[in-house]
């Protein structure tokens, strides 16, 4: 029997760290980038790591936890 | 509206004058593609303070009778999203490089990936009002303020959907060059700002 709340889990995780990961890469290359559009995509990539964190965090039950409701 | 007005076949429109007058624009473009999406995070703003302001009058949260939502599977919805970001990032940087197929490859992954998470979000709103009876109009605030603003942020993404779609054929038709794309980076700041009011929604409605 496949445990599907589970596996999203795991699925999250896996996802929020590597979308985490390929934001947070992206921004480090762009960094030096000079112009208004790429001010603009260093925000937004570091709010997308930021997004892939608390997404894995959730996954990991760390955010969120409510318990039984 | 200097570019509109220069008519078809104008003796400089194949050489420097149109080139120069995007140079000369491109910033102002910019700036006014900016403040579309200044005035969308001003929408979004209202409906995230009118929702937290009653959340926060009420008494626990959700209210009585209604159950947490799903929180695992919104995590793995959300990094469907966020991962369309990753790609329409490289999709333009892609492009920047001169990497037509690449580029291809990667606006074709988000466009996917955004219907993807417009599935995923369908699934829920489906559990959501079949199965645990929460509807926009008779679960008091908890359901108006829910589906209001992740139904306008669907709507956004299914808007970013097309709109990427409609670059990707603009792109392959030749619309865009290597050094004159304003298109596919208004596209890009779109999809990242759906997906930056994503962590915001995703943070209030599923973690706090």
């Amino acid at each position: 029997m496949i445990n599907f709340p589970m596996l999203e889990r795991v699925f999250a995780v896996v996802g929020g760290i590597i979308v985490g990961g390929v934001a947070a890469h992206a921004l480090r290359v762009d960094w030096k980038t000079p112009g208004l559009d790429n001010a603009i995509f260093k925000l937004m990539l570091a709010l997308l790591a930021l997004g892939g964190v608390i997404a894995m965090l959730a996954g990991l039950n760390v955010l969120g936890n409510f318990g039984k409701a | 509206m200097a570019v509109a007005s220069l008519p078809h076949g104008a003796p400089d429109a194949h050489h420097g004058g149109v080139d120069q007058l995007y140079a000369e624009t491109r910033e102002l473009r910019l700036q006014g593609f900016l403040l579309f999406l200044v005035s969308d995070v001003v929408l979004f703003s209202s409906f995230i303070f009118a929702y937290l302001y009653m959340r926060s009058s009420g008494q626990g949260w959700p209210p009585p009778g209604i159950g947490r939502l799903d929180v695992a599977f919104a995590a793995l919805n959300s990094v469907v999203l966020f991962g369309s970001g990753a790609t329409m990032h490289y999709a333009l940087e892609n492009w920047k490089h001169g990497h037509f197929n690449r580029y291809a490859l990667l606006m074709v992954a988000t466009i996917i990936l955004g219907a993807a998470f417009l599935g995923g979000q369908g699934y829920e709103y489906t559990n959501l009002i079949y199965n645990e009876h929460v509807t926009w109009a008779g679960s008091g605030v908890f359901g108006a303020s829910f589906f209001t603003l992740t139904g306008m942020h669907g709507f956004h993404v299914f808007v970013g959907v097309w709109y990427l779609t409609i670059l990707l054929l603009q792109s392959v038709q030749g619309i865009y060059t290597k050094d004159k794309y304003f298109g596919l980076t208004a596209g890009t700041l779109y999809w990242h700002f759906v997906d930056v009011i994503w962590v915001v929604l995703f943070s209030i409605f599923y973690l706090i």
